[in-house]
């Protein structure tokens, strides 16, 4: 269970964050929508430890994940793309990262297989496609068998193979009993994959509720968003 | 996170990347490259019967005149164990950095600069231990007996010794500079043009003997032996200086990189 609470962050005067608060459950597929630059990214660097806020608390299973022993085998993530250094191949990338968090070598190829990379886990990643470099991201959030997967953007540059592939991922990891949390600008690809919504604009949480909920009264959920975002008015920012 | 699984990744992930190897061939390398042709300039100008047109026949001390690459080197492993967290992908790759994965990875940030420290200290001490007897023998069959060595085996071993210091301090010096500032440009600008160009630290002692404490000129000694410019700190109390700014720069990198964001 991923637990966000009354979050503030500012970057200088610019408040990036005004007291965001939601909860991403087990057993379901949680979606954080905003435009870009609404406020998702700087959420989940907080919620990984990445970022510190200037108020509020995120916590994993109760706990702010600073404190996670070997944190890859409670939470797996993703923020832009692989995390990988160019001039390393990808099983030279997951096989440190294995090594950091107590991960049996073996899943390195279990994930490479999963992901379908793995017959290009001796390219240097410098040579990725954004596709691959997705792909290998997510096998690095899959490594260590996480209940729980946090992912900024992750059908960015899939191909549309690959995003019904990652659909499929993500309800079997819901389905199992996991916590999934997705952020995502693209309405439609979320529609079909998510349970719970949390929609965000101007670094605040507009409205949170089930799929259902937020589109009663509207023909889709794009209509929904924009009506409860204000059009547009993210992207201008 | 065990301790061991911790050194053991970022010792994995160091020699997994090919600017660690460049750093370690400017070292190992470099240093045998020059060895072998100031000991021909040597062994030529002894056989030619004008020894005195080198400046010193010693095959130790002929060996020993390589030591700033093993620093160019030292600098290059210090800098690349960090630029690399902070270098971004390429944009069609997502342009994410490296450090987001590891901290992702590793949250405890304390621990994860003391493994990187290691690392580097283990790293920079196996390139000295290559390097240094590799040289040393090389200078000895090239020169051989055709000059006499003014260098005891037990002062060539405190040299050794005391090189291998400077350049792990040298090379921490150059993390804790890149950790500080997220750019793996600034420390080598300083830290090699000051080691091979031009000596600022040394100019400055022209305007305030204050410069002697600086770090390079601290450790100066540590294998310059004593026939290079007077005044300073000696061996013993300028290794003790140039440690004491290490721990200084690693400790305010530290406290700077548990506070700010990734």
């Amino acid at each position: 269970m991923l637990l966000i609470d009354q979050l503030v962050k500012r970057h200088g005067t610019r408040t990036v964050l005004d007291h965001v608060g939601f909860e991403a459950r087990p057993g379901r597929v949680t979606a954080f929508l905003g435009a870009n630059g609404a406020g998702k990214s700087s959420t989940l660097r907080i919620l990984l430890g990445l970022d510190r806020p200037d108020g509020g608390t995120a916590l994993v299973d109760g706990r702010p994940y600073r404190s996670l022993r070997d944190p890859l085998r409670t939470v797996g993530s993703m923020l832009d793309g692989s995390g990988a250094h160019r001039a390393r191949t990808a099983r030279d990338h997951l096989a440190w990262l294995a090594r950091s968090n107590g991960i049996a070598r073996r899943r390195v190829g279990e994930v490479l297989d999963q992901v379908g990379l793995a017959s290009s886990a001796g390219v240097r990643v410098g040579r990725f496609s954004l596709g691959m470099g997705q792909r290998l991201g997510l096998a690095a959030a899959l490594l260590g068998e996480p209940r729980a997967l946090v992912l900024d953007e992750p059908v960015n540059g899939l191909d549309p193979e690959g995003i019904r592939w990652m659909r499929g991922l993500l309800r079997d990891q819901a389905a199992a009993g996991g916590t999934v949390l997705l952020s995502s600008h693209l309405m439609a690809e979320v529609a079909d994959v998510a349970d719970d919504l949390v929609v965000i604009a101007g670094g605040r949480i507009v409205r949170t509720g089930t799929l259902a909920e937020l589109t009663a009264g509207y023909d889709r959920l794009e209509d929904a968003f924009f009506a409860l975002t204000g059009g547009d008015e993210g992207a201008h920012r | 996170m065990s301790t061991g699984g911790l050194l053991a990744a970022e010792l994995r992930k160091t020699v997994t990347l090919p600017a660690a190897w460049a750093g370690i061939a400017v070292a190992v390398l470099g240093s045998i490259a020059i060895t072998v042709l100031n000991a021909l300039t040597t062994r030529s100008a002894i056989d030619a019967g004008t020894p005195e047109r080198v400046a010193n026949t010693s095959a130790f001390e002929t060996a020993f005149a390589a030591m700033p690459l093993g620093t160019v080197g030292a600098v290059v492993l210090g800098v690349v164990v960090i630029s690399s967290e902070y270098a971004a992908n390429s944009t069609d790759a997502g342009g994410g950095r490296q450090i987001t994965a590891t901290l992702a990875a590793i949250p405890r940030r304390v621990s994860l600069l003391a493994a990187k420290a290691t690392v580097l200290v283990l790293l920079v001490t196996a390139v000295a231990a290559l390097t240094l007897p590799a040289t040393a023998g090389i200078a000895n069959a090239v020169i051989g007996g055709a000059a006499t060595e003014t260098v005891t085996p037990a002062q060539a071993l405190v040299r050794g010794l005391g090189g291998t210091l400077y350049w792990t301090l040298t090379g921490l010096i150059a993390a804790a500079v890149t950790l500080l500032t997220r750019s793996g440009l600034i420390a080598p600008i300083v830290l090699i043009a000051n080691s091979s160009v031009v000596s600022v630290s040394l100019l400055l002692t022209n305007l305030t003997p204050l410069a002697h404490w600086l770090p390079d000129l601290a450790g100066r000694r540590l294998f310059t032996g004593v026939d290079t410019v007077e005044g300073g700190l000696a061996a013993g109390p300028g290794a003790l200086v140039m440690t004491a700014w290490t721990v200084l720069l690693l400790t305010v990198a530290a406290v700077v990189f548990r506070r700010r964001d990734a």
